[in-house]
């Protein structure tokens, strides 16, 4: 570790533990209403009281958000390759991309619930679409940026367009597919939390939602801290894998 | 001729561009013997990376054909001729030794098989102790060593070379052209250079075809019979030297233009 | 020519399917775009939605709002950041881990700090405006050149000349990436505020619509949010390429 390095480490360290220290200082004093920011070591002892109903809502969540991610990413992933690649499909094709990509997708998520109800459908669904077009335009483009000349050395050594696809295509976007994997998660599990706030009997939107309305600070802060924790954990983990994946980028 | 290995008859090549339709090559017309070290040499322009294209099977000519083995070229075919880039071009997810497998694993070689020949390569290639590295980890003379061996491990009787030495200082361009014609002389391979550099060309080639500026036609023909390794000092090369250049001069300030 | 065609062939066969699909299925689920448009009639002419030129004045209020915290956060957070070396490698990481974060878990304490009034979806658009322009401010100061700073000090150019003259325009390419992203997200964050609850504004409306299967002037008032949307990223686009000539 550098020098620089463990002085940024310092001020992380001390900053965070005075924030604590003021922030509980102020509670005790009073100079807050505990209603609405509730002290450190409230939330602390909320997350073992509400830990239980967290925990098991948060695994569902998870749960909604594996599914909707495999499905994202078992559509997105080809879907990105073919756009990317194929030239004729990729100008016919590329406004309505942007235009999907960059439209809010919650304007059609009352028309969903409509649709599907109140249960796991919905939160499915929307997590997939959430977290597809990221994917797809993240995998278009590393498709499209793939150095022309490396094909044309392929060619030159006799690759046929389906070795040209296996061989330099594929493993050239490597690092570009594990770059819009990592950002799907995070779309994925927004796309769930967002149904199970809008129309949720159960997951982590759900339990956030219904502590939000009961007025219960301390715990709505124990469980998002506990929410923010998984999905940190889920990117940190994604960006291990990306780093082992590309390593040969240098 | 009945030996030559490689005939280019007639080709020309135009290619369209945002200001206007330009004449890359015209009419050009040679022929490669088997065993010869051919240089093509001309000023930046003259289109002799369209020639080689047109030779590797990556062009195809408006006019003319080109014949490999008695037969017309359409596609690259890799059982006869192998091409070496100016940029190396080789897969950055690939080890040096994965690199010069490529060609032997696109033609559907064995992996024991690929792995010996790609192994057997890099001691001659002089990188043994790189086999396991990443293009990344190697500098701009090694990559083109492992773009030459993976040219070299197909097994070709013709090696198209593209200025291979092109990004390198001149030091490494001085020995990577004997360490070149050492290859040569070992596997009698016939070789197609281009190049710009007169003293590359004079040091390695057995004939030198000059070219014209844009669009280029062949100016005249050289032929070099004399032994290697070459005294560039020596009187005969020296007068060759200033033939050459005489020849190339008027090209390469029509070049400029 | 033919890339034109294929698009609009695209866009009539998605129209047509639509209005085929709709057509004979209930018309509480599905609404095909023959019903839409006299939906869309009634709500222009306030029909529907007397309060609708109301509501969408709030909407647009909010989301100018949370832009303009956004932006003047953003670009004093990335600044410090980026300048000073130190502050940044502490607390950049941590502006980086946060983004790793959906935003929306941060929604429900600011509704209930906030209520449901405006100022929850302000500060949920400024929450979600925020990260990309800080990021795009560190990002852009950070890349550049030293170089081109140097030359310029060794010409004798004073601070501030240094900042406007050379390092805004070095940057300004990165930097309106990032306040053209953070304006789209203020917005998806203003109005996802106001359908998750909220008791005035577009997202208000829709919800209200969906309530009480009035799935017709739902889909009415999602195309006139959608044209606010667009209409506010196009506006961007404008200013943008204006700030582009400016520093050419």
């Amino acid at each position: 570790m550098t020098a620089e390095t463990a002085r940024a480490r310092w001020i992380q360290a001390a900053s965070g533990l005075v924030l604590l220290s003021v922030w509980e200082g102020a509670s005790r004093a009073g100079w807050v209403d505990p209603l609405f920011v509730p002290a450190p070591s409230a939330v602390a002892g909320a997350l073992r009281e509400v830990g239980g109903a967290a925990l098991s809502g948060l695994g569902e969540t998870l749960a909604k958000t594996a599914v909707a991610y495999a499905l994202s990413v078992a559509v997105g992933v080809p879907l990105g390759i073919a756009i990317g690649s194929v030239r004729a499909l990729r100008q016919v094709l590329s406004p309505f991309v942007t235009a999907l990509y960059g439209m809010p997708k919650i304007l059609i998520l009352p028309w969903i619930v409509l649709l599907l109800g109140f249960g796991t459908a919905p939160a499915i669904v929307y997590g997939t679409i959430h977290g597809l077009f990221p994917i797809l335009v993240l995998v278009a483009g590393g498709v499209r940026d793939v150095d022309e000349h490396l094909v044309k050395v392929a060619r030159a050594y006799g690759a046929s367009t389906w070795q040209l696809y296996w061989k330099v295509l594929l493993p050239a976007i490597v690092p570009t597919v594990v770059a819009g994997m990592r950002l799907g998660v995070v779309f994925c599990l927004l796309g769930v939390l967002v149904v199970e706030m809008f129309a949720g009997v159960r997951g982590m939107g759900h339990v956030l939602g219904s502590l939000a309305n009961g007025f219960r600070a301390a715990e709505l802060f124990a469980a998002t801290a506990l929410v923010s924790a998984a999905s940190i954990a889920a990117v940190l983990g994604l960006d291990h894998l990306s780093e082992r994946l590309s390593h040969w980028r240098g | 001729m009945s030996d030559d290995l490689i005939v280019v008859d007639g080709v020309s090549k135009r290619y369209v561009t945002s200001s206007g339709p330009v004449d890359a090559v015209h009419n050009v017309t040679l022929a490669v013997s088997a065993g010869e070290f051919c240089t093509l040499l001309g000023p930046s322009g003259c289109g002799k990376s369209t020639l080689l294209g047109m030779l590797a099977g990556l062009v195809t000519p408006d006019g003319g054909r080109v014949l490999v083995d008695g037969r017309p070229v359409t596609n690259p075919d890799p059982r006869r001729v192998a091409t070496v880039f100016q940029d190396p071009g080789l897969f950055p997810w690939r080890t040096a030794l994965e690199n010069v497998e490529f060609g032997l694993e696109v033609q559907g070689v064995a992996r024991e098989r690929r792995r010996a020949v790609a192994t057997g390569l890099l001691g001659p290639l002089g990188l043994a102790e790189f086999a396991r590295k990443y293009p990344r980890e190697l500098s701009g003379g090694m990559r083109q060593r492992v773009a030459i061996g993976r040219a070299l491990a197909i097994d070709t009787p013709i090696v198209l070379m593209d200025e291979p030495f092109g990004a390198l200082d001149e030091q490494t361009r001085v020995l990577m052209g004997e360490w070149l014609l050492e290859i040569w002389r070992r596997t009698r391979k016939t070789i197609v250079f281009v190049t710009h550099s007169l003293g590359e060309a004079l040091a390695l080639s057995t004939r030198v075809v000059v070219m014209t500026a844009r669009p280029g036609r062949v100016k005249c023909v050289l032929d070099l019979p004399m032994a290697h390794p070459r005294l560039m000092e020596s009187a005969e090369l020296v007068a060759l030297r200033a033939k050459l250049w005489s020849e190339i001069r008027d090209e390469s300030l029509r070049a400029l233009q | 020519m033919r890339i034109w065609l294929a698009r609009s062939a695209i866009l009539i066969a998605a129209l047509g399917l639509w209005e085929a699909v709709a057509r004979g299925a209930n018309p509480l689920l599905y609404v095909p775009p023959s019903a839409a448009l006299p939906a869309l009639g009634r709500l222009l002419t306030l029909q529907s939605y007397p309060d609708l030129l109301a509501d969408m004045a709030l909407t647009l209020r909010e989301i100018l709002t949370a832009y303009a915290l956004a932006l003047t956060a953003g670009l004093a957070c990335g600044a410090a950041l980026g300048l000073n070396r130190l502050v940044g490698r502490a607390y950049g990481p941590l502006l980086a881990a946060l983004y790793a974060v959906p935003a929306v878990v941060w929604y429900p304490s600011l509704m209930l700090f906030f209520g449901l009034d405006a100022a929850s979806k302000i500060a949920f658009g400024f929450l979600l405006g925020f990260f990309p322009i800080a990021l795009a401010v560190l990002a852009g100061v950070r890349q550049v050149n030293p170089h081109v700073l140097a030359v310029a000090r060794a010409f004798g150019a004073r601070p501030a000349f240094v900042f406007t003259r050379v390092m805004v325009p070095s940057m300004l390419f990165t930097l309106v990436g990032g306040l053209r992203t953070g304006l789209a997200l203020a917005v998806i964050g203003v109005i996802v505020g106001e359908i998750l609850g909220s008791k005035a504004g577009m997202g208000a409306l829709i919800n209200h619509a969906y309530g009480l299967f009035r799935t017709a002037d739902y889909v009415a008032l999602v195309l006139v949010t959608l044209v606010l949307i667009v209409g506010s990223d196009a506006l961007a686009v404008l200013v943008e390429r204006r700030a582009r000539r400016w520093t050419e």
